[in-house]
């Protein structure tokens, strides 16, 4: 059975992962297999946004099928589908030595976690994605991992090709030239937080170290939701007269399950690995479909009420700062096109990073404290990073929670993330008597939001230049930021988008209209 | 590189075609880069109206059909509604791609697939020119044809929204995305620019043809060949608009195309150079074929109602003697099909 499930494991691993590489633009408007399809069958992340946003997408039903799934066979998920679990199985294989299980309690640790967040998230708001494994797991590569991969990579091959060994160079280069066309990312990808984000996972990977499957075990909300689930399976584990007590059992368990307790076993840790299966030598374990009721969880009514409390003062404890106030906006916060108005946006948004992950510029970039500590790593628009191409409409198309709504490209055209305005203390036409229109001309709007206006500057000697000085119509300016991108002032740009007059709020406006 | 093997063609027709080109007051660089290929009657039509039909005997016009007409025309201007015919045709009347591209030949196509626009949006070049004259190398003998661009939006996009990777496919040429190993720096000596990262492979190929749009643009007023070369600039070229008309000049310093075919089969008369507003895409069926980037880019000019002179990048050039900007001192020929 362990291999079975092994090979299981890898091929859901290596799905997820070509999913993942897959989420790139090729250049067409649509995009073939966005990553999102794992997201799609999260029940977890499809309870909270139904309870913050009273809504959900469409292609969350199907994480019904998890739900039944698990009502019929128990966490099989975490035990055979999960990447992030089979990433935490590869790492504890690492582990050498054995050592004794945390504390038989630490296992209520994620069934608390699950209730803070579920208690938030009845209060609308959204914070499941930071813990949630699949979305975790999708920002982890998205912003740290895959960047890291292909930086390494890249390097590699391009101190082999300056090494200019005649043979090895090309050996090396026909396998870059593979390497690029499968698995590369077609520009190398630059994010911040990188490496923040990068050592929580490591952090988590490293867990494993401690005790294999630390996550899965005590920590993982997606697996105390399933745990929940589990205790009513079909599929039971029964323990037959011929066990000798020899506890061998317990040692290889993934969920630290307590097989050895017989039926004082704990159910819903068990991850259906089927290790105390294979490894029991009195051959007296079996899995089953049986009718039997097990004992319930016992979590402590304490620690339950007060984790529910804990969710409940988090949501106006996180709130009361001034990004909840009307009007005060965050000149930084752009969001992409397509976003919800803010309170919308984050109700929905789990950080999963796939909207950063397709952007075609890698100007999408996950937030700090731009939006306040629930809009931690949220999508915004760095134009310096990358402007917000006018014929692209992916974000929206990986967007799992319609945080960002999938935009035609002709809603795409009239939506607005902010505007234009021009520095003129730094521009070269207005303060240094220099030629350049690079603004204008790379202004995407068909009828230009940048226009010109012919003007006389003199220079030091007193002689009359002739330029063309940039302007920003405003009612044209769609905000995409390509000028501030493409300025050829490149550190501190002559000209920059700000979040005013975004399409999505009603308050971030300065037109009156 | 840049040179074409006419020597032998200049040497057959000799001394009658050096005359025909000096009574037309072409000079001899010019002369230097023609071929031709025009039926009999073409060449009888032509030879008339340039006034020099008398000094041939009129039976001996066939030993010349293939070389005559041509070897006297700076430009082909060619007219109608399909873009692969009167890219052929064009191509023909300047003396067929085989005068230009050799046997074994590796050649470099440079079409503007610089936006992220569709063919009918005229913001990047006509997907069906570019593929018409991929074609004819392929037909005279090319060993590959390589194109791309440096473009200004997402390459990716820019690539495939314009048609052109489609389009030549079929050929088997490589469209390939700028690899940023292949930048290397130029001694250009130019004016504005005394040296910059240009992109290798135009440098390494036997053969490069330039296939621009003509669109408006707001500082150099129209961008056709010339300012096509800004596709193979590496490193912050945004940074030559400060001196766009002396840069671009620099630039045909080094840049040698072996031929050049503007595409006008749509022109953006507004909103340039990447538009958007198909009101803006004026159709005009034309194609423009010659060797002289200057001349060609200075007929551009009135296919917009202006001159060559409106261009300061073909004034600087034409007095740099890098082309010829006088339409007057050109051998124009018209194609209606």
């Amino acid at each position: 059975m362990q291999n079975l499930r092994r090979v299981t494991q890898a091929a859901f691993l290596l799905f997820f992962l070509f999913l993942f590489v897959q989420t790139e633009a090729k250049g067409n408007d649509e995009l073939g297999y966005p990553v999102r399809f794992f997201l799609d069958f999260d029940p977890l992340i499809f309870s909270t946004t139904i309870l913050s946003a009273h809504a959900v997408a469409k292609a969350f039903y199907l994480s019904v099928t998890m739900i039944a799934a698990t009502l019929l066979l128990g966490r099989v998920f975490c035990g055979w589908v999960c990447p992030l679990g089979t990433l935490n199985n590869l790492v504890a294989s690492l582990k050498t030595r054995r050592s004794r299980p945390f504390g038989r309690d630490w296992y209520r640790l994620k069934y608390l976690i699950l209730i803070f967040l579920l208690a938030s998230s009845l209060l609308t708001m959204q914070l499941v994605g930071i813990m949630d494994p699949l979305s975790l797991l999708i920002r982890s590569f998205s912003i740290s991992v895959y960047p890291l991969f292909n930086y390494g990579t890249r390097a590699f091959f391009d101190g082999v090709y300056n090494s200019d060994v005649k043979g090895l160079v090309r050996v090396s280069e026909s396998a870059y030239s593979l390497i690029k066309k499968t698995v590369l990312s077609f520009q190398q990808p630059f994010y911040k937080q990188n490496l923040f984000i990068g050592v929580i996972f490591l952090a988590i990977l490293g867990l494993n170290l401690i005790e294999k499957r630390f996550w899965c075990r005590y920590l993982c909300p997606l697996g105390a939701f399933l745990g929940i689930l589990s205790r009513s399976s079909l599929l039971k584990r029964s323990v037959s007269e011929g066990c000798n007590s020899c506890g061998v059992c317990a040692t290889v368990c993934q969920g630290n399950a307590m097989p050895d307790r017989k039926e004082k076993w704990r159910m819903s840790e068990c991850l259906y690995c089927w290790n105390c299966d294979d490894i029991c030598p009195q051959k007296a374990v079996g899995f089953g479909f049986v009718r039997r009721k097990t004992a319930g969880m016992d979590l402590g009514r304490r620690r339950v009420i007060t984790s529910m409390l804990s969710g409940i003062v988090a949501v106006p404890f996180i709130r009361s700062n001034p990004f909840s106030k009307t009007a005060y906006s965050n000149p930084t916060l752009v969001r992409p096109p397509g976003s919800l108005s803010e309170k919308e946006f984050l109700k929905r948004c789990v950080k999963c990073g796939e909207c950063m992950k397709v952007c075609i510029t890698n100007g999408l970039q996950p937030a700090l404290f731009e939006a306040g500590l629930e809009g931690i790593w949220s999508p915004l628009l760095v134009p310096r990073m990358g402007y917000c191409e006018y014929r692209c409409t992916l974000c929206g198309q990986v967007c799992p929670t319609g945080a960002i709504k999938r935009l035609s490209l002709e809603e795409k055209a009239r939506t607005k993330i902010g505007l234009a305005m021009i520095d003129k203390g730094r521009c070269l036409p207005y303060a240094h008597a220099r030629p350049c229109i690079v603004c204008e001309e790379v202004c995407p709007t068909p009828k230009k939001a940048i226009w010109l206006e012919n003007a006389t500057v003199k220079d030091r000697a007193g002689q009359e230049i002739a330029v063309k000085q940039p302007k920003v119509d405003l009612e044209l300016c769609i905000g995409c930021g390509i000028c501030e991108a493409k300025c050829p002032v490149i550190d501190r740009p002559a000209i920059y988008v700000t979040s005013v007059g975004e399409s999505r709020s009603k308050e971030n406006q300065l037109l009156l209209s | 590189m840049g040179t074409v093997p006419y020597d032998c063609l200049t040497r057959t027709a000799g001394c009658i075609i050096g005359k025909i080109s000096l009574t037309q007051g072409t000079n001899k660089k010019n002369l230097h880069l023609k071929g031709a290929s025009v039926n009999r009657r073409e060449f009888l039509k032509l030879a008339a109206a340039s006034g020099i039909g008398l000094s041939l005997p009129l039976g001996l016009d066939t030993l010349y059909d293939t070389t005559e007409a041509a070897m006297n025309t700076d430009l082909v201007v060619a007219h109608g509604t399909s873009p692969a015919r009167i890219t052929r045709a064009a191509l023909d009347a300047v003396g067929g791609m085989k005068r230009f591209v050799s046997r074994g030949d590796i050649v470099v196509v440079k079409p503007n697939m610089a936006w992220d626009r569709l063919p009918e949006q005229a913001a990047n070049t006509n997907p069906e020119v570019v593929a018409t004259v991929v074609a004819l190398c392929y037909e005279a003998g090319a060993k590959k044809v390589k194109l791309f661009d440096r473009p200004v939006n997402d390459p990716r996009r820019s690539y495939v929204q314009s048609g052109i990777p489609e389009a030549v496919k079929a050929f088997g040429a490589e469209v390939e995305y700028t690899d940023d190993r292949k930048f290397r720096e130029m001694k250009i000596g130019g004016e504005a620019i005394k040296s910059w990262p240009l992109y290798a492979d135009i440098f390494e190929a036997d053969k490069i043809i330039n296939i621009p749009i003509a669109k408006h643009h707001s500082l150099a007023n129209l961008t056709m060949s010339m300012k096509n070369w800004m596709g193979v600039m590496g490193g912050l070229r945004r940074s030559i608009h400060q001196r766009l008309d002396e840069s671009l000049a620099d630039l045909t310093l080094v840049i040698k195309p072996t031929l050049t075919v503007l595409d006008a089969v749509r022109i953006l008369t507004a909103n340039g150079p990447q538009g958007g507003d198909l009101t803006d895409v004026k159709r005009l069926d034309t194609v423009v074929v010659g060797v002289d980037q200057v001349a060609i880019d200075s007929y551009g000019a009135t296919l917009f109602g202006m001159k060559g002179s409106d261009l300061g990048y073909v004034r600087i050039a034409d007095k740099r003697g890098l082309g010829t900007m006088d339409l007057g001192k050109l051998k124009i020929r018209k194609i209606n099909l």
